[in-house]
């Protein structure tokens, strides 16, 4: 055998190796939901992995002290947490669920991405320990658990409440003597006013295009009806042929029109929230979640901080939908299905969520709880509570339309309302784009 | 007997690098191109096997077109700055700056390539802001208001923007290298070129760029190649965005396997951008050395 043949071997079987060591993607035996969920005191013991999203240095913190809290209550137990940014986790989760690797408990969304996990059995199913009846499950907003339901069982531990609001500046609205608005036509006149007063009607930066999408989620909410909305959002099902949906595209660029500045789609979403802060525009529409950076302790100034209050993005007066849906949803945390400590991992999601540690979310990193009766005056501000019983009147949650719809449609969408908003494509076009999108995506689930 | 033992000990040495290079660089390559082969994702059971779709679907996908376009306008552009004027550039630097104003004059076009991308991206988001940018306040102070834009939220300019802000950070390395290429030509080239009456444009096209032919060769591969493989700077202007219209090659990619959950259809676009990086490289190899038996 030549040198050459020899180093040829060598790479073969150096490559053989490490094929059968990788192996293929997802084709480990799929996991069920028939963990053990209970644990007691004598079982609670090992190393217990968590991955979130909060790796911003704002949040962070709050979910270190609780897995800190954790062990110090449960000696026998390490809690191993990695937290990432929000963009890096939607890359981080995947490759573990790819490679067969997901930790104990780790991050959802609400809506199609936790479907998903529930879909390819890689979350455990948590209704006997936290469905409505349990009194783990009554403990939360029943709007909250809802969102991480499917096919009747629940599968995620809502964490928060979040919900989108339109602030606004009640120093600006009575120098310029606008009232706040009862509908979108009233909107969308009140902006004249401010744009004549010399104010950005509405702050709005849409440089990765999710704020318009979360217009857009309140629009359809208001002008398609529910059940329209349910089958749609369902990639095995959606269609998207309702009126109401261009009726909504139609709302949007009319509010573009009359109320955003021009060359939105080059601003970023903090850069026009630093416009609302400084005085210079009357709205924003912002999360809940937000909220505390219009305080005085979040930083805004006391010109800001002291006038401030918010109201729904409100509908047509002909919107044929359901008019008292809210855009927001909960985050959430999922078990994984075949995770070993299942059982511990419900233990920690319970002290996680509860009463003590859902104040001490909403005291210290100004977070609504999911766990009822735990916003108060003294640890949350006049904002936050009025909010808080705004989310429980809601009829329902609209869940954010890029995470509740299939990828595809949600990518028709973000790059369609960018495309109304630079003028380059029509609401009918944008329908077009999202009707092939939503058939792309019936074709791939059957 | 000892040559035999020599061969053996010298391929155990080489061993830990060839095992390194096949697990890390030649299986992910292979196994790319198997998968391009499948229908999978992160949650999918079981990879199914759909022959060439995937390439069809790339070959119908309007934005992969245009993703294609971006890159080969990212990679033309940076041919004309990174190769062309950096090396007019070095050339400029070598020949008539005064020695003293040319060591700071180097230092000053090398900052931006030892600024990290994200930071780049970052700070020219600023630049660009369509409301309180310096771009836009420049053109407003000397009457160009109609040359205003929204520099990265318009179709027309988001990918021409990013492709400008990667000029800015990537020509004075590439004139560094140059200078390094032409301090080695000899000195006694250019005295015989001045002898024969060859002003200074005649010695940069007869002496200097046939004396970094090899240089020239090595940064068209490496610009070109970058240019295919453009991500972050798009990711942190852009994200592809508006409308899709800045999209290149590595973000659409990225889109297909992490957001849209379509990993075999981005193992194809991975293929493609493999082929074409390869190719091209393959091709200037060659055509660099059949110029260099010519001379």
């Amino acid at each position: 055998m030549s040198t050459r043949s020899r180093i040829t071997a060598l790479i073969a079987v150096s490559a053989a190796g490490a094929l059968a060591a990788c192996g293929a993607p997802g084709t480990a035996a799929k996991t069920t939901a028939s963990a053990n969920l209970t644990s007691s005191a004598a079982t609670k013991s090992g190393t217990l992995t968590i991955v979130t999203k909060f790796a911003d240095p704002k949040y962070a913190p709050y979910f270190e002290k609780v897995a800190a809290d954790y062990e110090s209550a449960n000696s026998g137990v390490k809690v191993d947490l990695q937290q990432v940014g929000d963009q890096p986790y939607k890359d981080k989760i995947r490759v573990l669920s790819a490679s067969k690797q997901l930790p104990d408990i780790y991050f959802s969304w609400a809506g199609d991405f936790a479907n998903k996990f529930v879909r390819a059995g890689l979350a455990a199913d948590l209704t006997s320990v936290m469905g409505p009846d349990t009194e783990w499950g009554k403990s939360f907003s029943p709007a909250a658990l809802k969102a991480f339901e499917y096919d009747g069982k629940s599968y995620g531990v809502p964490i928060n409440l979040d919900a989108k609001y339109m602030a606004y500046n009640t120093a600006i609205f009575s120098k310029v003597g606008v009232a706040k608005p009862a509908n979108l036509e009233d909107l969308i006149a009140a902006c004249g006013k401010f744009k004549s007063a010399g104010y950005t009607p509405i702050a709005f930066g849409n440089q990765y295009g999710w704020p318009a999408i979360h217009y857009i989620t309140q629009l359809n909410a208001m002008d398609v009806p529910q059940a329209t909305r349910d089958a749609d959002y369902n990639p095995a099902t959606g269609a998207f042929t309702d009126a109401g949906y261009a009726a909504a595209l139609d709302q949007f660029k009319q509010i573009s029109e009359a109320c955003f500045d021009s060359g939105s789609n080059g601003l970023s979403h903090e850069t026009a929230q630093a416009n609302f802060l400084a005085g210079k525009a009357a709205m924003h529409f912002l999360e809940s979640v937000e909220f505390s950076v219009l305080t005085a302790k979040g930083g805004a100034p006391a010109e800001l901080a002291d006038n401030w209050d918010f109201f729904r993005l409100p509908p047509t007066a002909s919107a044929a939908g359901d008019k008292g849906a809210l855009t927001g949803a909960p985050d959430g945390f999922m078990v994984n299905s075949g995770s070993k400590n299942a059982a511990l991992a419900v233990d920690f999601l319970k002290f996680m969520t509860s009463k003590a540690n859902g104040a001490e979310m909403t005291k210290s990193i100004g977070w609504l709880s999911s766990v009822q009766g735990t916003a108060t005056a003294e640890n949350s501000f006049p904002q936050l509570e009025a909010a808080l019983k705004d989310i429980s009147s809601a009829n329902s949650f609209a869940i954010w339309l890029d995470t509740v719809t299939n990828a595809d449609v949600a990518n028709a969408y973000l790059s369609g309302v960018q495309g109304i908003l630079d003028g380059s494509q029509s609401p009918a076009d944008v329908m077009k784009s999202v009707q092939d999108a939503a058939a792309k995506a019936k074709k791939s689930v059957s | 007997m000892a040559s035999r033992m020599t061969r053996i000990r010298g391929l155990i040495w080489l061993l830990p690098a060839l095992v390194l290079l096949g697990v890390f660089v030649y299986y992910p390559i292979v196994e790319n191109v198997r998968l391009s082969f499948y229908s999978w994702n992160a949650f999918s059971p079981k990879p199914v096997f759909v022959g060439f779709d995937n390439y069809a679907t790339a070959a119908s996908d309007p934005i992969f077109w245009r993703s294609l376009r971006n890159n080969i306008a990212y990679a033309v552009v940076s041919l004309v700055f990174q190769v062309g004027c950096s090396l007019c550039l070095a050339a400029v630097l070598e020949e008539f700056v005064h020695q003293r104003l040319r060591g700071i004059l180097r230092v000053i076009y090398f900052i931006p390539a030892v600024i990290s991308i994200t930071v780049a991206g970052i700070l020219f988001s600023f630049i660009y802001n369509p409301q309180f940018g310096l771009l836009n306040r420049l053109l407003g102070a000397v009457g160009l208001e109609q040359w205003q834009h929204s520099w990265l939220g318009e179709r027309s300019t988001a990918i021409w923007s990013i492709i400008g802000m990667s000029q800015w950070q990537s020509i004075g390395y590439t004139a560094v290298l140059f200078v390094v290429a032409i301090q080695r030509i000899p000195r006694e080239l250019y005295e015989a070129a001045r002898v024969d009456g060859a002003g200074a444009v005649r010695q940069f096209f007869s002496v200097t760029i046939p004396m970094v032919r090899e240089m020239t060769t090595l940064l068209i591969i490496l610009t070109v190649a970058g240019a295919f493989l453009v991500f972050n700077e798009v990711m942190v202007m852009t994200a592809g965005g508006p409308s899709d219209s800045s999209q290149v090659l590595g973000t659409w990619l990225y889109r297909n396997a992490f957001l849209a959950d379509d990993m075999g259809y981005a193992s194809a676009i991975a293929t493609v951008i493999f082929v074409l990086t390869f190719g091209f490289a393959i091709l200037q190899i060659m055509i660099g050395r059949r110029r260099r038996v010519e001379m």
